[in-house]
């Protein structure tokens, strides 16, 4: 295993699979000279020169319509959309376009597109630089949407995504990309796409999530520890196609969850497993199911107010002890 | 360093009577022009203090934003700015304190009372509309006010919209132009071209050397001037507004200029300019061009331009110290506006 941190881990595949397969090509704003916004692509233009990572104009419609243009000639392009709020802009071509041209072609055309994008918020950057988005395209049936806590999945996804014939969107958090962990140095290792993992075992709750969310929930699990609560914490990896079998198993087990997602909390991602976990484990369940979310607000500027509408570890903590409560009072 | 004695001559196009503008409007405007620096290099500074947590320039954009804001009936014309239009809204009557007040995300940041980030100004009363962050897609707002001066039949009036040239590379750009090209509204587009979206250089932004040559293609005709020259994009503003408030439709205008700081304060320029260019960009500042213009012309002399500078520094300081004074925003106040009320 190498130490390497998630910024590292998304560098060094990219550069991989750049080398492996002479189709592969990153496109994006800023990625070139620049080396991406947030680093992600450094070295990788003098590397592997302009033709093969490519800085584009400011046209996510464009640039991603290409990408699927070229998708379709057996390209592999993997295409940086500088953070999820820009991604609107491209929407159309992701959903109306990418998403359905297998299917709608008969099966004719594959779209071996990457596209990677952080998503949530860090900082005080306020409404338009700080949403979640991933559920609006873990909805699309027709896309792949996988979003990587660690390290060591960034790398065993990213290498599964490239390789994958399907349009793969491929969820970063910019509040991760400093974080450390192990990598395998194994050339062949690679993560299924679709599969979730128990990353702590426990007994009294489960707690379901992903991306940075699941390193919240991993720091509040030790720390729960300490008080003699056992919390198991599910992570996603995949949001489409879901791995309903884990969470299940997993709820089934310790009778209890609480689902911690950074997006808003009506219609997240957490009414999603909600509802997976009632018509899969109902008779198992000892309380209702909790989502702690974010609050349903454009993320405000000023420090408090931008402190007081995100999810954290203490929402968490009162969520786990409520449920751990029984289920005697359910207000909201 | 200003140099004691001034320099012969000097290079704006235009002499200011010649324009119909007073000795005391060129004062003025450069007295602005000084105040918008100094607010933006504190800006930079309560940034590195980790007051403000976003910063983003407008220096070396002050005599096209000057210039344009010159030409706009304030209060009357509207004006849907983007983020690097802090001189511009200055320029139309907000103040430093204003500007801190919105940096620092306080509750009476007139902007949005410490919601938005900095650089999305916004002013009911001097009918300045703010947009999103999301690049090139506030023009399509200017084209709609223009449109609903038809319905409102409010006349003799514009809407003036701003953007850099990298946002002229998005479809709701262009469909903006469309549209106002096809109703011939009365909008003036204004490109500040910088030659930079963040690293970016223009060539690899945009497929023509200049921005106005697509207006051609919208229906609509395309201006260039100089950006850092007021009176040169003043009087082509002036010209644009006044046809369009006319009935005479819409203008595309390239203001060529450049930006003397980085992109924001998440932004290191020197991975992508190198310091020659910055500093042949720096010899024609707007400001010291303007300056060299005054003093040449006998408008000031180089003591009143110092007293200047002496009573601007004054004048920011107080505002900033109010601005750092003046309370956050109440977290009960958080769901405020979300809906109408
Ligand atoms: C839709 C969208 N894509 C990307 C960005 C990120 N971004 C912010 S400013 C900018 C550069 C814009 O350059 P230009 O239009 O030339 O304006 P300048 O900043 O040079 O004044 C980019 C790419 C964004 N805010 N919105
Ligand atoms: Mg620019």
């Amino acid at each position: 295993m190498a130490i390497m941190t998630y910024r590292q881990a998304l560098n060094d595949t990219l550069g991989e699979e750049l080398a492996r397969d002479s189709n592969v090509v990153l496109m994006g704003e800023e990625i070139g000279k620049f080396q991406g916004s947030y680093r992600i692509t450094e070295g990788l233009q003098s590397e592997f020169g302009k033709h093969r990572v490519v800085d584009t104009p400011i046209a996510e419609e464009g640039f991603v319509g290409l990408a699927v243009g070229a998708a379709m000639l057996g390209m592999r392009p993997i295409v940086e959309i500088m953070t999820i709020n820009f991604i609107l802009v491209a929407i159309d071509q992701i959903v109306n376009h990418a998403s359905k041209i297998h299917y709608m072609f008969g099966g004719q055309v594959r779209v071996p597109l990457v596209i990677r994008t952080p998503s949530g918020g860090v900082g005080q950057l306020a409404a338009t630089h700080s949403q979640s988005f991933e559920n609006w395209f873990a909805y699309c049936p027709g896309l792949k949407v996988v979003a990587p806590a660690t390290p060591y999945d960034v790398k065993g996804l990213m290498r599964s995504a490239v390789r994958d014939d399907d349009p793969v969107i491929f969820i970063e958090s910019l509040a991760l990309y400093d974080t450390k962990g192990e990598v395998p140095r194994d050339e062949d290792y690679t993560l299924p796409i679709g599969v979730a993992e128990v990353k702590r075992a426990g007994t009294d709750v489960t707690v379901v999530s992903y991306s940075r969310m699941t390193v919240v929930a991993l720091q509040v699990a030790q720390n729960l520890a300490q008080e003699g609560i056992s919390v198991e914490v599910v992570d996603l990896r995949s949001l489409r196609p879901l791995d309903r079998t884990t969470i299940i198993e997993s709820v089934k087990k310790t009778n209890r969850a609480v689902v911690l997602e950074e997006d808003w909390y009506s219609y997240g991602i957490g009414a999603e497993i909600a509802a997976t976990i009632q018509e899969g484990a109902f008779d198992y369940l000892d309380a209702p199911v909790l989502r702690v979310a974010g609050v349903e607000v454009p993320l405000p500027y000023a420090a408090k107010l931008s402190q007081a509408s995100k999810p954290g570890a203490p929402d968490l903590i009162r969520a786990i002890k409520r449920v751990l409560e029984g289920g005697k009072q359910w207000p909201k | 360093m200003q140099d004691a004695s001034p320099p012969p001559g000097h290079d704006l196009q235009y002499e200011h009577a010649a324009l119909g503008l007073s000795d005391a409007q060129v004062l003025a405007a450069l007295r602005g022009m000084i105040v918008a620096r100094t607010v933006d290099d504190r800006l930079w500074l309560l940034s590195r203090q980790g007051k403000a947590h976003f910063v983003i320039t407008s220096a070396g954009h002050e005599a096209t934003q000057f210039g344009c804001a010159w030409a706009v009936q304030i209060g009357r014309d509207y004006v849907v700015p983007y983020y690097r239009d802090m001189a511009l809204v200055l320029a139309l009557g907000q103040t430093p304190r204003d500007i801190f007040l919105h940096a620092l995300g306080k509750a009476e940041d007139p902007a949005s009372g410490g919601r938005q980030m900095f650089g999305h100004f916004n002013s009911r009363a001097l009918r300045i509309v703010s947009g999103s962050s999301s690049v090139g897609s506030h023009p399509l707002h200017a084209v709609g006010l223009a449109w609903a001066f038809r319905i409102t039949k409010e006349t003799d009036l514009a809407a003036m919209t701003f953007f850099g040239e990298g946002a002229t590379s998005e479809g709701a750009w262009h469909e903006a132009m469309t549209i106002a090209g096809i109703h011939q509204l009365p909008v003036v587009f204004v490109c500040e071209n910088n030659q930079y979206a963040i690293s970016v250089p223009q060539a690899r932004e945009v497929p023509v050397p200049d921005v106005a040559t697509k207006a051609a293609g919208y229906g609509m005709p395309g201006m260039v001037v100089d950006g850092n020259d007021l009176f040169a994009v003043y009087a082509a503003a002036q010209a644009a507004l006044a046809r369009a408030r006319a009935g005479g439709g819409p203008t595309l205008l390239e203001c060529k200029t450049y930006r003397l700081r980085p992109h924001s304060n998440a932004d290191d320029d020197r991975k992508y300019r190198r310091v020659e260019e910055v500093d042949a960009w720096r010899a024609r500042d707007p400001i010291t061009r303007l300056e060299r213009y005054a003093l040449h012309s006998e408008l000031i002399d180089p003591a009143g331009l110092a007293d200047i500078r002496t009573a601007v520094v004054a004048e920011v300081d107080v505002a900033i110290a109010e601005a750092e004074r003046a309370p956050n925003p109440a977290i009960e106040s958080l769901l405020h506006h979300l809906y109408g009320e």
